[in-house]
C-alpha cells in the first residue's frame, strides 16, 4: 500500500476595502449558493444547441487549471501526491464537496466524491434525477489532472459513471487521456 | 436623487435616509471567513454556499452569451439573471434571518423594510458581490442601485462592451425588492419571487463610471 503524506493548502485570504472584493491566494473569489450553481447547471443541461454541458465543464476546467497551476508554481509543489492533495483541498475549499482521487496516472484515473455541492444542491432544490448534473465537478477533475501531470487543458476526458443526484452513496468519475 | 412618496396619506419620509451604518456593516462583515466543513460543504443561510473564482462565473456567462447568437441572446441573458434572482431571493432571506445579520445589522434597523434594503446592500458590498448602494428608492415601487466596482465588469480588459453584462447584480437587486415588498417569503418560490424586475442602464463594462440598475414592479404582475 502506497504511503502518501498530506500537504496542507496555504490559504491567503484578503479583503480590499477600496474595491470591496475578496481574494484567496491572489484570485478574486465570490460566494454563491446552490440555487445559483444548480440553475447554471440546468441552463447548461438545457442548452443542447451549444453543448452547454461541455461549455460549463470547460469553463470549470480552465478556471481550476489556472488556480492549481499557479498554486503549484507559487509553492513549489512538484510531487503527484502533493499536487493531488492540493487539488482535493481546493475542491473542498470551494465548497464543492469531498473529492478523493482513488488512482491517477498521466493516462487515466478514478475519482470519487463522497459529498457534492452540485448533486446535493440539485436534490435540495428539485429532487433526484437519473442523469448526471455535475458538469462543474467533471470540469474540475479534467483541469486538476492536466495541472497535476503538466498537460494542457482538454488533455483528459472525464465521464461520470455514478451520481449522488441519482441516489448513489457517492459520485464516481473515470478519467482517460484524450 | 429623487425620493417620492407612494401614498400621500403616509407620513412623509425620505427612503434614502437610513439608520444603517454602512461603513460599520462592511467593516464587520467583510471579516467573515467562509470555511467548508469536514465534508467539503458550506451549509449556511439555509443553502449550500460555494466559494469559487469570479472568473468562473464570468467565463460561463460570457462564452454562453457570445455564442448563442443575436436571436437567443436575450433569452440567455434572462436565464442568467433568473439564476441570480432565485439565488438572491433564497440566500437573501437566509442572510436577513441569520445570526450574523442579527448581531450586526438588525440593531441598526428602525424602519422596515427600507432599512433592511439598505442593510442588504451593505452586506452585498461586504461579501464582495458588488460595491453598491441604493441611490433612489420609492417604497413598494422602484429602486435604483449604483455599483462602483463589481466582478462582472471584469469581462472587459480592453475597450467597452456594446451590451451590459452584470446579470448577477440585476437578479439580486430584483430579488431584494421581492423580499422587501413582494409579500411573505415563500421557500417554494411560487409567490413572492419575480414580483420585481431589473434593468441595467449603465455599466462599467460599457465605459460608464458605475453600473446602474433600475428595479421596478414586474410587468407580469
Amino acid at each position: 500500500m502506497a504511503v502518501t503524506r498530506t500537504t496542507e493548502l496555504t490559504i491567503d485570504r484578503r479583503f480590499d476595502p477600496k474595491t470591496c472584493r475578496h481574494s484567496i491566494n491572489g484570485g478574486v473569489q465570490v460566494l454563491h449558493c446552490h440555487h445559483y450553481a444548480t440553475l447554471y447547471s440546468q441552463l447548461a443541461d438545457d442548452c443542447g444547441m451549444l453543448d452547454g454541458k461541455k461549455l460549463l465543464a470547460e469553463v470549470t476546467e480552465d478556471t481550476y487549471f489556472d488556480v492549481l497551476r499557479n498554486c503549484y508554481a507559487a509553492n513549489g509543489i512538484n510531487t503527484i501526491e502533493d499536487r493531488i492533495s492540493i487539488a482535493e483541498q481546493y475542491f473542498a475549499l470551494s465548497g464543492l464537496g469531498q473529492m478523493k482521487v482513488k488512482c491517477a496516472s498521466a493516462e487515466s484515473g478514478e475519482v470519487e466524491l463522497t459529498t457534492s455541492h452540485v448533486d446535493q444542491g440539485w436534490i435540495k432544490k428539485w429532487g433526484k434525477r437519473d442523469q448526471p448534473v455535475n458538469f462543474i465537478g467533471s470540469g474540475f477533475i479534467a483541469g486538476a489532472f492536466s495541472a497535476v501531470f503538466d498537460k494542457p487543458t482538454r488533455a483528459y476526458s472525464v465521464t461520470e459513471t455514478q451520481s449522488i443526484v441519482s441516489g448513489a452513496d457517492t459520485s464516481r468519475f473515470e478519467v482517460v487521456a484524450c | 436623487m429623487a425620493v417620492r412618496r407612494l401614498d400621500e396619506s403616509v407620513p412623509e419620509f425620505d427612503a434614502l435616509q437610513t439608520t444603517i451604518d454602512r461603513k460599520k456593516v462592511i467593516q464587520a462583515l467583510s471579516k467573515l471567513e467562509v470555511m467548508s466543513n469536514e465534508e467539503g460543504l458550506i451549509p449556511a443561510f439555509n443553502v449550500f454556499v460555494n466559494q469559487m473564482p469570479a472568473a468562473f462565473w464570468n467565463s460561463f456567462a460570457d462564452r454562453l452569451t457570445r455564442r448563442v447568437g443575436p436571436d437567443l441572446i436575450e433569452a440567455a441573458e434572462w436565464l442568467l439573471v433568473n439564476a441570480a434572482h432565485e439565488c438572491g431571493y433564497h440566500t437573501g432571506y437566509g442572510i436577513i434571518t441569520s445570526e450574523e445579520w442579527k448581531a450586526v445589522v438588525a440593531p441598526m434597523v428602525t424602519r422596515v423594510p427600507e432599512d433592511i434594503l439598505h442593510g442588504a446592500f451593505a452586506v452585498f458590498t461586504a461579501w464582495g458581490w458588488a460595491k453598491s448602494e441604493i441611490v433612489d428608492l420609492v417604497p413598494n415601487e422602484k429602486m435604483v442601485v449604483r455599483a462602483y466596482d463589481y466582478y462582472e465588469a471584469d469581462t472587459v480588459a480592453y475597450g467597452v462592451r456594446s451590451r451590459p453584462c452584470a446579470y448577477m447584480i440585476r437578479g439580486v437587486a430584483a430579488a431584494f425588492m421581492d423580499l422587501a415588498y413582494g409579500g411573505p417569503y415563500d421557500a417554494t418560490g411560487q409567490t413572492g419571487l419575480r414580483t420585481f424586475q431589473c434593468t441595467q442602464t449603465k455599466g462599467i463594462e460599457c465605459g460608464d463610471e458605475y453600473g446602474e440598475f433600475v428595479v421596478t414592479r414586474s410587468s407580469a404582475n
